[in-house]
């Protein structure tokens, strides 16, 4: 009809099978973010020496490195310092967008122009780029990559954000309360926000796939992590030396990596589809 | 015409025609046919299935198809792909509703007739081109070998049009499907473009299957009529006898419904109820669960289309009653024109003193200068008695829409006050005290947009009475359920989403959300032009009984005269941000003064075929 | 002459850019709660040293005079000195700057139209096997970081199937052109990053072309289908693309940094990682600033040629 996505809450029920992968792939990965370090058999850290570099065996699935640690408890570990950490910087990175996006669009002019311009000024650094140097002068801590990584995002949620509401500020329903006399405050966040929350949705879950790329490439570059943490990122650049003769220690942390991204890949597109958005904002 | 039409094999012949999508039924059993030279009009609402017969001529749908179309003798749903695209563009052609979208913006409007000739006519390069220049030339644009050159965006909306027509004759095609082809386009250009249709028939023999829902389009042009409802053909004969002793009750209800710009002033009648479920359409008559006479049989039996009259008459009807319908219709309401004329003495309830406002244009790319700025509203001075109604009547881009939202305060202008009752309100309306934005509301021209889609029923229409009245709990969703009620509408809508209801009931919403909080002035922004005429005369109906009921005041800005005629006590005529005449209604209409208002008056469709060509002055 | 003022004002626009870009990499650098001194020299650095360091750096000056001075060395050529190296950056970079730009044009000019083709016979039939199967490889491409794609790469075809060299070890002055088969891995990894995003960017403006009024126009005008999507449906696909993927260029100079190092590649990326290990400021700071340059300046270039492309708004 109107174009306008369906409200967030009414999707809630009514989960179809095309759901399944992805929600399946996701509850699993938040599972191990909250129980990772209990569920591993093994510690992930402590060193033993009689049992280096083994292949996967019954006693270690996975195999164990060169330092006899057991990759299967590193991976199921490894879970956390990668998953949450995306998810708390999409979820930062997305906040900020779309404050900023909601103020900027709907306030146009002067605010518009010069929140826009730094947020400009920001995407004019390549992602990972920009992530690194922000990490390296911060120094190697969680917390700062979160900083990192939601400060790449800010600037392209923002506009995402404000082209929808630049968009929805010219309806109708818009001048109608502005003509009743409706405060910024009101419009901004009660006329404005519910139409653009199924965006903001999608968005976010798109970004916790990126967030998960990005904090696995850094860690693969050796930023951000310190060892021993078995970020799975960290696991790959160091097991690469030894791939010729223990590819598992490689290939487990890579599959990690790999299914939770398309874990969050699918539920995302699933996601997108529901909410009946135009293509093109896959991927960002 | 008709005695030629009946020897020669018809250019169109649609048989028991129906198309499905998935559930929907939305075409039954249509058929008609199309002599040689005829031009046949197909009247319908929405949902009425027009669009989907004309698309299903050129086998372009989505649905499903069964029957049979047969143009020029060829049955097109049983053609191959090539075929087909051998008939597409030289054996039919087709004009559309929005030449803007119609038209691909990346290539000249030159190239776009030229290629259909290549293709057609194997012509080489500059034959083609000199013949799509000449096709220019031969819809009457300027400059043609210039304009050959042009990208669509370079051209007004009604230039665009002719292209396309021009597009569709290049070929020189048997029949030409017309898709509400000047749907959008302003009054004056839609009297050219009409013209234009009707001199290329006369001189090329082309015939036209013509879709439209305004029915004094279709009297221009066409020579016969259909009338679709619900998906069926619900009556048929020649412009004559359709439009002026129509045998079906819903033509009847159409023509009730229609405001005109001449003639007695009526009562609009509306129809009641609305567009049968099309998933599961009614086993008697169609129209029967809306129709003022229905009967038993008509909710049992479904009426076959039979000659009406007398056997072998060209006129038909699928209705029970055809030969009784004026005989048991009740006869058609005046309305007292004691309301119009008597004057209110007193202060006006608002007046807009030497109003000006212009817009600086936007590049088309960013990084580039714009065009210059355009006087939207130029020294504009207008007032509004106590419960009367001012119309602003004026085409696109005469700055009608802009003078409503300065009043509104959405838009601040820049030179000129507005006073309301007398004291001057402030520019910008977040800047006006409470009581004064609560005495101007406002309803939008298009009902989807003016609702926030995440808004429900009950939230929109309490808003007001929040805001103004402090209103919460068990008192504000009774004062709701009293507001709703007096728009017609009821509890049950209480919990409704906007995109659970129809166009009409979505107004009656907007409606209801701006009488909330007991306005003195509501501004409407052509509150029925996205309407359906049915629908329109009820919003209409509403508006006027509302004003008697509260004696709000009304600026009422439309581009469409007729309806402007039936509610306003007085009218200005606006162009260019210009008032070029105002009055009272019977004054302009009767005895316009300004050229520009007699070519607009001249310009409006009427159920009678026009005598001469219009011309615009200058 | 309208595309003439457009290309003006778009570089004037790209030198502000560039100009708020270096005064951000330098913020971030010198402003931020991190010392770089001690980003230089670690936790365990004494104060003594950290204090002969930041003299060294001409840490202790007015932050203004600093960035004024960085700038005007910049402009005239002048990078400054790495730590590790001891050396002139400029040099350093610029000989690396090559080896990257081979690296990435040579993904940019096989992937690029291969992406389009691949989106647009996708679009021809939505929801059909090819489309199905472009999108799942799509999707599968897309999630996998590229050193997951790269090390797989690796496995399979330098260490199982031992056909191609699994690094591209090399002379930082050496030309890679040299050793082509060293680029075949590399450029093979970046592609497949690329493909992913730009074919369902592309399929998805497709899908909305080939649903447009002016397409409908086109066919039923008769014009053979084929004709409908090179010269109906194409011009208008075009320009809107190629603006992505000037857009996506970002993405593609993030992911020369990690293929640079996996096969430990002598281009920018290896230099920035590197300098990374050995916190070799200056350096990080230098190359940061160049590959923003960079990328500003494609973006430049694709915003002209869709430009170009738009014959409307050329005229």
């Amino acid at each position: 009809m109107s174009g306008a996505a369906p409200s967030a809450r009414r999707l809630v029920p009514g989960i179809r099978p095309g759901d399944l992968p992805g929600a399946f792939i996701v509850l699993g990965m938040a599972v191990l973010v909250v129980l990772g370090p209990s569920l591993s058999p093994l510690s992930a850290t402590e060193f033993d020496p009689l049992h280096a570099l083994e292949p996967p065996s019954l006693a270690f699935p996975f195999g164990t490195d060169e330092f006899g640690r057991d990759v299967f408890s590193r991976v199921l570990t490894g879970a956390r310092p990668t998953l949450l950490l995306a998810m708390a910087a999409a979820a930062l990175g997305v906040m900020l967008g779309t404050v900023t996006g909601l103020a900027a669009g709907y306030l146009r002019g002067a605010a518009d122009e010069t929140i826009m311009r730094i947020m400009d000024a920001l995407m004019s650094f390549p992602g990972l780029i920009l992530a690194m140097l922000v990490v390296v002068m911060l120094g190697p801590a969680p917390i700062n990559v979160i900083a990192a990584i939601a400060l790449v995002f800010w600037p392209r949620s923002a506009r995402l954000v404000r082209s929808i509401t630049v968009d929805l500020a010219t309806r109708e329903f818009i001048e109608a309360a502005r003509s009743r006399g409706e405060s910024r405050r009101f419009i901004l966040f009660r006329e404005l926000l519910p139409n653009v929350l199924p965006i903001i949705v999608v968005d976010f879950s798109l970004r916790v796939t990126s967030g998960i790329l990005l904090a696995a490439s850094l860690a693969y570059l050796g930023i951000g992590v310190t060892p021993p943490t078995p970020a799975w990122g960290l696991m790959v650049k160091d097991g690469q030396q030894f791939i010729e003769i223990a590819p598992w220690l490689v290939i487990y942390p890579c599959l990690a990596i790999a299914l939770a991204s398309i874990g969050t890949v699918l539920l995302g597109e699933r996601l997108r589809h529901r909410l009946a958005l135009p293509g093109g904002g896959r991927m960002r | 015409m008709n005695a030629i039409g009946q020897l020669a094999p018809p250019v169109l012949d649609v048989r028991n025609l129906s198309i499905t999508y998935g559930p929907l039924r939305a075409v039954r059993g249509v058929s008609f046919s199309i002599a040689p030279g005829e031009a046949l009009g197909l009247i319908g609402e929405s949902g009425s299935g027009k669009s989907s017969v004309a698309y299903a001529v050129m086998r372009h749908i989505k649905g499903q198809a069964t029957g049979t179309v047969r143009v020029d003798g060829q049955d097109i749903m049983t053609l191959s792909e090539p075929a087909l695209a051998r008939m597409r563009g030289r054996t039919a052609a087709m004009v559309y509703q929005d030449p803007m979208s119609a038209l691909n913006p990346a290539i000249k409007v030159g190239e776009q007739i030229a290629e259909a000739i290549r293709l057609h006519r194997a012509a080489d390069r500059s034959t083609a081109w000199t013949r799509a220049v000449a096709l220019l030339e031969r819809v009457h644009l300027p400059h043609p070998s210039e304009i050959a050159h042009r990208y669509p965006h370079q051209l007004s909306g009604g230039q665009q049009q002719r292209v396309v027509i021009a597009m569709a004759l290049a070929c020189q095609p048997r029949l030409l499907i017309m898709d509400e082809p000047t749907t959008g386009l302003d009054v004056t250009t839609e009297a050219v473009i009409l013209e234009l249709v009707n001199e290329l028939r006369r001189e090329t023999g082309v015939a036209v299957l013509f879709i439209s829902h305004n029915m004094g389009v279709v009297a221009q042009v066409c020579d016969r009529v259909g009338v679709l409802y619900a998906g069926q053909l619900i009556e048929e004969g020649t412009t004559q006898q359709v439009l002026r002793t129509p045998r079906h009750p819903y033509t009847v209800a159409l023509m009730r419904a229609m405001p005109a710009i001449g003639g007695p002033r009526r009562r609009l009648a509306a129809i009641p109820g609305r567009l049968p479920d099309l998933r599961t359409p009614p086993v008697g008559c169609v129209f029967s669960p809306r129709c003022a006479i229905a009967e038993a049989t008509c909710h049992d039996v479904m009426p076959e289309l039979d000659a009406a009259g007398h056997a072998g008459s060209t006129h038909h009807s699928r209705c029970h009653f055809q030969n009784e319908i004026h005989q048991r219709l009740p006869p058609e309401p005046l309305m007292e024109e004691e309301a119009v004329t008597t004057a209110v003495k007193g202060r006006p309830r608002l007046q807009m003193v030497d109003l000006c406002r212009s817009f600086r244009g936007r590049s088309a790319l960013p990084f580039l200068r714009g065009p210059a700025p355009v006087r939207a509203v130029d020294h504009v001075t207008l007032d509004i008695p106590a419960g009367r109604t001012l119309a602003v009547v004026g085409e696109s881009g005469s700055g009608k829409s802009t003078l409503a939202r300065c009043v509104a305060g959405l838009i601040v202008p820049e030179a000129g006050d507005i006073r309301l009752e007398e004291a001057v309100l402030e520019r910008l309306v977040q800047r006006r005290p409470r009581p004064a934005q609560q005495a101007v509301q406002f309803v939008f021209q298009n009902p989807d947009a003016a609702l926030n889609p995440h808004r429900t029923v009950a939230e929109i229409v309490g808003r007001p009475m929040q805001l103004y009245g402090g209103l919460a709990g068990r008192a504000l969703r009774r004062r709701v359920i009293e507001q709703l009620e007096s728009v017609k509408l009821g509890e049950r809508y209480l919990d409704l989403y906007p995109r659970e209801m129809s166009g009409g009931e979505k107004q009656r919403v907007s409606i209801a959300r701006a009488f909330a909080g007991h306005p003195r002035l509501v501004i409407c922004d052509e509150p029925t032009s996205a309407l359906d005429i049915s629908v329109q005369a009820a919003i209409l109906n509403e508006l006027l009984a509302l004003q008697r009921r509260h004696g709000t005041s009304y600026l009422f800005i439309s581009h469409d005269l007729g309806v402007v005629r039936h509610v306003a006590h007085h009218v200005a005529i606006m162009r260019q941000g210009r008032i070029v005449e105002s009055g009272s209604p019977a004054a302009v209409f009767g005895a316009p003064r300004e050229a520009y208002t007699r070519a607009l008056i001249a310009a409006i469709p009427t159920l009678e075929p026009r005598p001469q060509p219009v011309s615009l002055p200058t | 002459m309208q595309a003439l003022g457009f290309i003006l004002r778009r570089t004037l626009l790209l030198a502000v850019v560039l100009l708020v870009v270096s005064l951000l990499t330098f913020g971030i650098v010198n402003v931020l709660p991190g010392d770089v001194a001690t980003a230089v020299l670690g936790d365990m650095a004494t104060p003594e040293q950290a204090a002969a360091l930041r003299e060294r750096l001409g840490l202790d000056e007015p932050l203004a005079q600093r960035y004024l001075a960085w700038l005007t060395a910049l402009l005239q050529g002048d990078f400054g000195t790495s730590l590790q190296h001891g050396q002139p950056i400029a040099p350093l970079l610029m000989g690396r700057l090559g080896n990257s730009a081979i690296l990435g044009l040579l993904t940019l000019t096989i992937a690029a139209p291969l992406a389009v083709a691949l989106g647009i016979v996708a679009a021809l039939r939505p929801g059909g096997l090819l489309d199905r199967l472009i999108g799942a490889i799509a999707v599968g491409a897309y999630a996998l970081p590229e050193y997951v794609i790269g090390l797989l790469a690796i496995l399979a075809f330098s260490i199982w199937l031992p056909v191609l060299p699994g690094t591209s070890l090399m002379d930082p002055n050496e030309n890679p052109l040299a050793r082509p088969e060293a680029l075949v891995l590399p450029v093979c990894v970046l592609i497949t990053g690329m493909l992913a995003f730009i074919s369902q960017i592309t399929r998805a403006s497709m899908i909305q072309v080939m649903a447009s009024p002016y397409v409908r126009t086109a066919i039923l005008k008769g014009v053979p289908f084929r004709r409908v999507v090179l010269k109906h449906a194409l011009p208008n696909l075009l320009p809107p693309t190629i603006t992505e993927i000037g857009m996506y260029l970002g993405y593609v100079i993030g992911g020369l940094v990690v293929v640079e190092t996996l096969f430990s590649y002598a281009g920018l990326g290896q230099l920035v990682t590197n300098a990374v290990s050995y916190r070799d400021v200056p350096v990080i700071q230098a190359t940061v600033l160049l590959v923003a340059a960079a990328y500003g300046i494609g973006n430049l270039l694709a915003d002209v040629v869709a430009l170009l492309l738009t014959p409307r708004l050329r005229a």
